[in-house]
């Protein structure tokens, strides 16, 4: 079901795409069916990387509590708790065209919030998905079924869109954490 | 050899298993005897789903009372009224490849029977298991121990077998309803 580039494959975005400059990431997911748990509480976040693969500040790390860069080209949808609503729950555009230049990849992830408090995985959410799109025409380039690709890991880098010459590339990344955002704020040099 | 599993653990089951066609399903439990408490009378069932997680008809649920699928590719083996006795408490045979094309998950459950008359609930109940065993064989497979995170629930929703991309997955689902096998009912679309 899932129509996906290939784990690992990178494509040229804007090269491919002369005038493209916004990019959205769309998450979505079911709510909890099951009684004596707890609502899965999925959250869409950026991290925004100098050349060392680092964020410069914890205000380049975009997420429910930090919902835009200071420069107004990442902005983040609210939080959706509980995955209530069809469609995408959350999403994230990025203004390709005004992110900093000292911002050389942006690397997009998928938390389960809580997951360890709460015995969750991306096994147990139902028809969780992540797909990004040309905002402009709404076509989408990549979607990955968070559901079946992964299981028990609790943290998924989905993808990463990064800057080679003067053009904008993605890399299909689709690698999962069993530690959670702690995990990747420490991969990107964020202060937990 | 046989694979140890946790919640949402979705694993592949014969792609990694070439050639496997039935498997036999076993189901256990233990359960805490209290005084001046009343029987715990836990049942296993099962239901063919089709692929808007529904099932067809009242064939579809397979339990003590519907022993066997319309076309015999899935058959309870009989009630265990005590749970006496190591191991599988009760089991299901799966011939995998009969099981009808439309049915694209197989979804294994545990009640306890009268549990809102009884007073009774997951949470008294301890070492539930699910575990897949090529039934040519005798090799087990798959295992899932579902530990001990229940308490309201009622009715449980073990594991499901499901098709993948022309392969049978299982899902450790360990997850479950506190309005019994109402709840059950309501969610597989037979209330």
């Amino acid at each position: 079901m899932a129509v996906n580039l290939s784990k690992g494959q990178k494509v040229d975005l804007t090269k491919n795409n002369p005038g493209l400059t916004k990019v959205k990431i769309g998450l979505g997911w079911d709510t909890n069916k099951y009684d004596g748990g707890s609502a899965f509480d999925l959250d869409a976040s950026a991290f925004c990387l100098n050349g060392s693969g680092k964020v410069n500040s914890d205000s380049d790390f975009i997420f429910y509590n930090n919902k835009t860069n200071p420069n107004g080209s990442i902005q983040l949808s609210g939080d959706n708790q509980t995955g209530e609503g069809d469609g995408d729950d959350e999403s994230l555009v990025i203004d390709l065209a005004q992110v900093p230049a000292d911002i050389q990849k942006i690397s997009f992830c998928i938390t389960i919030h809580d997951a360890a408090a709460r015995n969750q995985n991306f096994g147990q959410v139902a028809n969780s998905f992540a797909r990004v799109l040309n905002e402009a025409t709404n076509e989408e380039l990549i979607r990955y079924d968070l559901g079946e690709d992964f299981s028990i890991e609790t943290a998924v880098v989905v993808a990463e869109l990064y800057r080679h010459g003067s053009e904008w590339k993605f890399s299909a990344v689709g690698s999962g954490y069993r530690d959670g955002l702690a995990g990747l704020c420490r991969d990107f040099g964020v202060q937990v | 050899m046989s694979i140890s599993l946790s919640k949402g653990q979705k694993i592949d089951l014969t792609k990694t298993n070439p050639g496997l066609t039935k498997v036999l399903v076993g189901l256990g439990w233990d359960t805490n005897k209290y005084d001046g408490g009343k029987d715990f009378d836990l049942d296993a069932s099962v239901f063919l789903l089709n692929a808007a997680g529904k099932a067809g008809s009242e064939k579809d649920f397979i339990f003590y009372n519907n022993l066997k699928s319309t076309n015999g590719a899935v058959e309870h083996t009989g009630d265990n009224l005590t749970g006496e006795g190591d191991g599988d408490d009760e089991q299901v045979k799966i011939n995998l490849s009969t099981v009808p094309p439309e049915v694209e998950k197989i979804s294994f459950c545990i009640t306890i029977h009268e549990a809102a008359e009884r007073g009774q609930n997951f949470g008294q109940v301890t070492n539930a298991f699910v575990r897949i065993v090529n039934e040519d064989t005798g090799a087990e497979l798959i295992r899932y121990d579902l530990g001990e995170d229940f308490s309201v629930e009622t009715a449980v929703v073990v594991g499901e077998l499901y098709r993948h991309s022309g392969e049978w997955k299982f899902n450790a689902v360990g997850s479950g309803y506190k309005d019994g096998l109402a709840g059950l009912v309501k969610d597989f679309g037979l209330m």
